[in-house]
């Protein structure tokens, strides 16, 4: 087991190096030279570029430059925003809430419901049940999550008038204590049931399939051999084994919520890092741009690694592979 | 290698539900693609003077945008975008994938710690992060998007050509080759990619679903090719018209939908073909 951790720990960290080199690649091959990219093409400072060729040692060769990057990066600094003049850290600081809100809520939602859904098609498969849930789940797995919000916009907001649109809270009222709470919960509810909708595909089907696996698997022949009651081998066995695979696909998703989190907050005009990735898109904003890469990379890098330890707690055929 | 029979190929894609629809859907899709000109009812780039018309309105079956144009001709010929971004990123991330697994599994070693610890890490990466990054920063041609996608997104098939050249590797036809004295550069490429490249094709096909939706993400954020017609652009300039001209965004998002579960199907289809363990499931 501690073998096992130290070398997940290992492939982490070094998924973390190669975030920070790939950052600086894509700095040194951007049109343009690199500071030019960090203080904006519109910005012409001597002071300021003689600062940022100080700061990530540019007079240097490009491997020792790669080292004060890195070192730079370690301790928090990402560098600053050209259009805000702010620290790229601190205003990820601020927007990292809402969005972990958001995601974390769709993502335990998704998972428990598509779990649910995929043990019912197993137990039913052939059926007209296991039909119509593949089929819907196929549609959902094919959709643009963003699309797809911008439809609910329509029904829910537009047409039925059930829940706001836009925002996190009602600007025009300053509501405190529970009344806020069930404000943000009303704007959350549209940018939630989105997500959940486009993440249960994957759960229902990792459920659905590995439920199915198990259940063919010879310790169940045996255990039907000896008469035990086909309840009891479902509730001790199947499902035990059957669920260990939907934690995996917890940590795999991370990469996919995280994309999907950006682009239904700029649908839904949510607080968090989409909105604040697409302002820096459209203004040319380069260093919060990496900046938010660098933090999404680092962030699915610690969850996949906490995943995967959890899971070789669980399933001890993991640590021995 | 095994003959493989017109009829033979055509007993199997009648035999499995999923592969029978997405290679119907591929074909429509195709027609489509190449007949352009002859289903589109106007030239989508014409900008009209009837704007934000609604459905049916003045011979525009799906309404126009702000601009004029016509969404159903603009849909017709969005099939030829996502098709383009699909295939050619599907090909590079295909190629790229053979290559770094089939070296790393058939060398193995050192070779072979070195590229599974690559795949790794790189199977870590939020790569619609890296997309968004490197398209930002080098420009939004479609050319740039394509290549992007396919650069970033080859880890899967690397894993999965990298199992399938491990097992090969210890075969006896592989092992006679190389008594025979053939370099392993002619082994690599004469025996271990051809037969083990058929779960990569049926990745790479999913890998096309993938591609479609990322070029649409990368639309949305404005990050798209102006140049061209593409469903994610229609769906992003229909987003500020939501509430008034909702079709702009809504069939585009549809068109979406269907070419993506195309190649869904067709990858599930083939995977169910390719893999002897499901097919005798069956049987």
């Amino acid at each position: 087991m501690k073998k096992f951790v130290i070398r997940r720990a290992l492939t982490g960290i070094l998924t973390i190096i190669i975030v920070f080199a790939l950052n600086f690649v894509i700095i040194q091959m951007a049109p343009g030279d690199p500071i030019t990219t960090l203080m904006g093409k519109e910005n012409n400072s001597p002071e300021m570029r003689a600062a940022l060729e100080e700061k990530y040692g540019l007079d240097k060769p490009l491997p020792m430059q790669l080292v004060s990057y890195l070192q730079t990066a370690m301790k928090g600094d990402l560098g600053t925003s050209i259009i805000y003049n702010r620290p790229v850290s601190e205003m990820i600081g601020e927007k990292v809430g809402a969005t972990v809100l958001l995601g974390l809520t769709a993502a335990l939602l998704a998972a428990v419901i598509g779990t649910i859904m995929g043990i019912f098609a197993a137990r039913r498969q052939g059926g007209a049940y296991d039909a119509v849930s593949s089929g819907v789940s196929y549609a959902f797995n094919s959709m643009p999550a963003f699309w797809l919000g911008l439809m609910l916009i329509i029904l829910f907001s537009s047409i039925l008038g059930w829940f706001p649109s836009y925002g996190m809270t009602d600007n025009r009222a300053s509501y405190t204590g529970m009344a806020y709470v069930a404000d943000v919960l009303k704007h959350m509810f549209l940018p939630v049931l989105t997500l959940t909708l486009v993440l249960i595909p994957q759960y229902f089907r990792i459920a659905k399939s590995s439920v199915l696996q198990t259940s063919n698997e010879d310790f169940i022949t045996t255990l039907r051999a000896t008469g035990m009651s086909e309840k009891k081998i479902f509730n001790k066995y199947i499902f035990r084994n059957a669920i260990l695979p939907t934690i995996t696909i917890f940590g795999i998703s991370m990469a996919y919520l995280i994309t999907g989190v950006t682009l239904i907050e700029i649908v839904f005009a949510w607080p968090g890092m989409g909105r604040l990735m697409m302002t820096a898109i459209t203004q040319r904003d380069y260093p919060t741009l990496m900046g938010i890469y660098l933090i999404m990379s680092i962030s699915v890098a610690v969850v996949m690694l906490i995943v995967d330890i959890v899971y070789a707690m669980l399933d001890p055929r993991i640590r021995y592979e | 290698m095994k003959k493989i029979s017109i009829k033979k190929i055509w007993k199997t894609i009648v035999g499995d539900k999923q592969l029978l629809a997405g290679v119907i859907g591929l074909i429509v899709l195709l027609i489509l693609a190449l007949a352009a000109p002859v289903f589109a009812t106007e030239d989508p780039y014409h900008f009209g003077k009837d704007m934000l018309v609604g459905l049916g309105e003045n011979g525009h079956i799906l309404g126009t945008n702000h601009m004029g144009q016509d969404v159903y001709s603009m849909i017709i010929y969005g099939i030829r975008t996502s098709l383009r971004v699909a295939v050619i990123s599907a090909l590079i991330s295909g190629a790229l994938g053979v290559l770094i697994g089939g070296v790393g599994g058939f060398f193995g070693g050192k070779v072979d710690t070195f590229v599974s610890e690559l795949i790794n890490v790189f199977m870590m990466l939020p790569s619609f992060f890296l997309i968004l990054l490197i398209v930002a920063m080098f420009g939004n041609s479609i050319t740039n998007v394509m290549i992007v996608i396919g650069i970033t997104t080859w880890p899967s098939n690397a894993k999965l050509m990298r199992a399938q050249a491990l097992s090969l590797r210890e075969r006896v036809f592989v092992k006679s080759a190389r008594a025979m004295g053939e370099t392993k550069r002619q082994i690599l490429f004469k025996y271990i990619i051809p037969n083990g490249i058929f779960p990569v094709i049926a990745n790479t096909t999913m890998g096309m679903s993938n591609a479609i939706l990322t070029e649409a993400g990368l639309s949305f954020l404005g990050l798209g090719d102006p140049g061209i017609i593409s469903w994610g652009q229609m769906i992003y300039t229909g987003k500020q018209y939501i509430t008034s001209a909702w079709w702009i965004s809504a069939f585009a998002g549809v068109a979406i939908v269907i070419t993506v579960l195309v190649f869904y199907l067709l990858g599930d289809g083939l995977n169910h073909v390719l893999d002897p363990k499901y097919s005798k499931k069956r049987g």
